[in-house]
């Protein structure tokens, strides 16, 4: 991990033009199991991602698979210029968690295989100018929130990063998040359930001391549902605005098949892949 | 590639084989309907085309057939709508939709700048709707036919009972027949004994063609929460999974009809296709196979025109229905 800064897209969320490319994975990087980060090199085409952003991916797109059948949603976790790149190639990073076969087949790959890659897709996070953000991660939802970091770092936005995990192993990559909060004047706030590394209990328990002390003006979450709800009702009780990176399981990415709906406050059904994966917290219907 | 072609050549306009033997003549005819290739999408897999210009080449397809419209707009199911199974998904999108108004107004004048025949798929809760539907889009240039979807197995009182009942359904057609002068294609349930035998009223009753399958009603559960991994517990299943029974429902269509027959089901690549033309169709919908490769649409009209140049055909209505049955001699070997 640890790449370089990158410019990091717009800060209204939507990015460069989508493109399904086949990138070359570089190396896939073995973290703790079940994690894992995926190196691609992607063509010159293929968009900067906006933090928030993903993209849709698929190992060994020449063949099909009945299993996975369907590409993956990732996050963009990590971009930055390939060095030595003939053609403008670049460098972008995906960051997963063996779940089941789509993520199990991505953290198969050998350097060399082709992974087909469709994005950036959707629109991310709307950037604050000021004021002190949470970043609440739970587990691998960390991924979306990394260009993030870096977006607000270079607004000069101070921000905490809360990772929540049930264990030191569910605290992937760390090392980068703790030094990016750290750099922007922030804190690293880890917490784990079985109380291996830092607070003993749920991330949400440090979010809402942070809350209570009113030391944030923003909320940025991604995670299992459960904990971005309690996010949600979190921010809203100390009226402090947010947004949610949601995970909603998704047939195409790009629109075509309206799986992917998201329950709104206001009655009406928004698509994951369009309107988000960002959603301002207090506008879904958790 | 075959090296009989050009790679890239654009399907539909007559694009030179370079061996001597001639054009390979990609375009079909279905009655009043010309398609320059018998590849289109599958309605509710491409939106209403125009969002996907960025990601394919639309003019490439012989035909795009739009999500299902309703005449008022529809908000569709809660979720989740969508899971995936072994080779296939299932979904329970309810018919979320734009409404018809919406769609002649802010999209079709954009797909008029395409070649590819625009099919708008039409549904609605009672014969009214669908005549109501009709009637709207008679006028309309931009629109080359309609499907008539009576067959969604998501909506509760939705087209289903008209596809699961030959009076009701032939009531319909003749009823939308002297509502519009297009060539009205009626949409098939898979999920009754004889398809066969609703192709037959909807012919009798004044459809021009027939295009079968629709999802088959399946269902899912998660094993780690136990609950069913679709809000509506049942669901449509798509995909590669179905492509057999698409297959034989659509032999038994052709053989029962004398209408052109338009084949949905599991198409990934040009063996389905032409699978399904052998069989007897004269054109079909990629749907599912969009959502892994958007780019499928194109990549198959320049596969199947490689491949039947490789076999030497000039046209690909040569090889629509060509099956080689059995002969008893056969049978005896079993
Ligand atoms: C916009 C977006 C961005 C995303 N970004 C990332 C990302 O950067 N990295 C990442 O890893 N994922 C990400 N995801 C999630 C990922 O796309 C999905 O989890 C995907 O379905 C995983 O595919 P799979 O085939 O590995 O698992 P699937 O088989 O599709 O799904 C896993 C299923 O397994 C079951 N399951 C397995 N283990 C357990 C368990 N221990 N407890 C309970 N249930 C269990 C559950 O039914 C679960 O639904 C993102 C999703 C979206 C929508
Ligand atoms: C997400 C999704 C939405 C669909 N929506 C419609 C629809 O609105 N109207 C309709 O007639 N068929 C609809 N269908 C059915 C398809 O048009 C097609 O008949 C079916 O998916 C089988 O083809 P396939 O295996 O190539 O996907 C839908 C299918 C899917 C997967
Ligand atoms: S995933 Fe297909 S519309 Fe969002």
């Amino acid at each position: 991990m640890g790449a370089q800064d990158v410019a990091s897209g717009e800060c209204d969320g939507s990015g460069t033009a989508v493109q399904d490319v086949l990138a070359e994975v570089l190396s896939v990087e073995p973290l703790p199991l079940p994690y894992y980060a995926l190196h691609l090199k992607v063509p010159a085409a293929f968009g900067v991602s906006a933090p928030g952003q993903f993209v849709m991916a698929m190992a060994s797109p020449s063949e099909l698979r009945l299993k996975p059948f369907l590409r993956r949603a990732f996050s963009v976790f990590d971009q930055e210029p390939l060095e030595g790149a003939t053609n403008g190639e670049r460098h972008i990073q995906l960051f997963g968690k063996i779940i089941g076969p789509g993520t199990s087949s991505l953290a198969e790959c050998r350097p060399g295989d082709e992974v087909a890659v469709l994005g950036p897709l959707g629109v991310g996070f709307t950037l604050p100018s000021r004021g002190r953000a949470a970043l609440v991660a739970g587990g691998v939802g960390s991924a979306a929130l990394l260009l993030l970091q870096r977006a607000l770092s270079e607004r000069s936005v101070e921000h905490d990063f809360l990772y929540g995990g049930r264990s030191t192993v569910d605290l992937a990559a760390s090392v980068t998040f703790a030094e990016l909060a750290r750099r922007s004047g922030g804190r690293y706030l880890p917490s784990t359930e079985d109380g291996s590394t830092g607070h003993h209990g749920l991330i949400t328990e440090v979010l809402a001391e942070g809350l209570a002390e009113s030391r944030y003006q923003h909320v940025f979450t991604c995670g299992p549902e459960g904990l971005m709800r309690a996010v949600a009702r979190l921010a809203a009780a100390h009226d402090c605005p947010g947004q949610a990176a949601l995970e909603t399981a998704m047939g195409c990415g790009y629109g075509a098949c309206l799986g992917c709906a998201v329950q709104m406050v206001n009655g009406e059904i928004q698509l994951c892949c369009k309107h988000g994966p960002v959603f301002d917290l207090a506008e879904v219907s958790w | 590639m075959s090296p009989n072609t050009q790679p890239g050549s654009t399907g539909g306009e007559v694009s030179s084989a370079t061996d001597g033997r001639g054009a390979l003549d990609l375009s079909v005819r279905l009655g009043d309907l010309e398609l320059q290739n018998p590849i289109l999408t599958a309605s509710g897999t491409f939106g209403y085309g125009l969002e996907f210009a960025p990601l394919t080449t639309l003019e490439q397809f012989g035909g795009l057939v739009t999500k299902g419209l309703s005449l008022a707009p529809r908000p569709g199911n809660p979720p989740p709508r969508i899971c995936e199974t072994r080779g296939g998904m299932l979904n329970s999108i309810g018919l979320q939709n734009i409404g018809i108004h919406a769609f002649l107004d802010d999209v079709l004048p954009g797909l008029a700048d395409y070649p590819s025949q625009v099919i708008v798929n039409l549904f609605g809760t009672a014969q009214a709707d669908y005549v109501a539907l009709a009637e709207l889009v008679d006028a309309q240039a931009g629109i080359a036919a309609v499907e008539l979807n009576v067959s969604c197995p998501n909506v509760k009182k939705g087209g289903i009972e008209f596809g699961h009942d030959p009076k009701m359904l032939s009531g319909l057609v003749s009823a939308v027949r002297s509502a519009t002068s297009k060539p009205v294609i009626v949409k098939l349930s898979p999920n009754v004994t004889s398809p066969a035998e609703l192709a037959k009223s909807a012919r009798d009753a004044g459809a021009d063609m027939i295009s079968a399958i629709n999802t088959i009603i399946g269902m899912s559960i998660d094993t780690w929460s136990r609950r069913p991994r679709l809000h509506t517990v049942r669901g449509g299943l798509s995909g590669p999974a179905i492509k057999p029974i698409a297959l034989r429902i659509v032999y038994d269509v052709v053989n029962a009809v004398d209408c052109p027959v338009i084949a949905i089901g599991g198409v990934e690549d040009v063996d389905d296709v032409l699978e399904f033309l052998i069989a007897g169709a004269s054109a079909v919908q990629v749907g599912t196979a969009l959502f892994r490769d958007p780019q499928r649409g194109p990549s198959l009209v320049d596969e199947l025109e490689s491949r039947l140049a490789e076999q030497g055909y000039s046209s690909v209505s040569d090889i629509i229905g060509s099956i080689v049955l059995p002969t008893p001699r056969d049978e005896e070997h079993p």
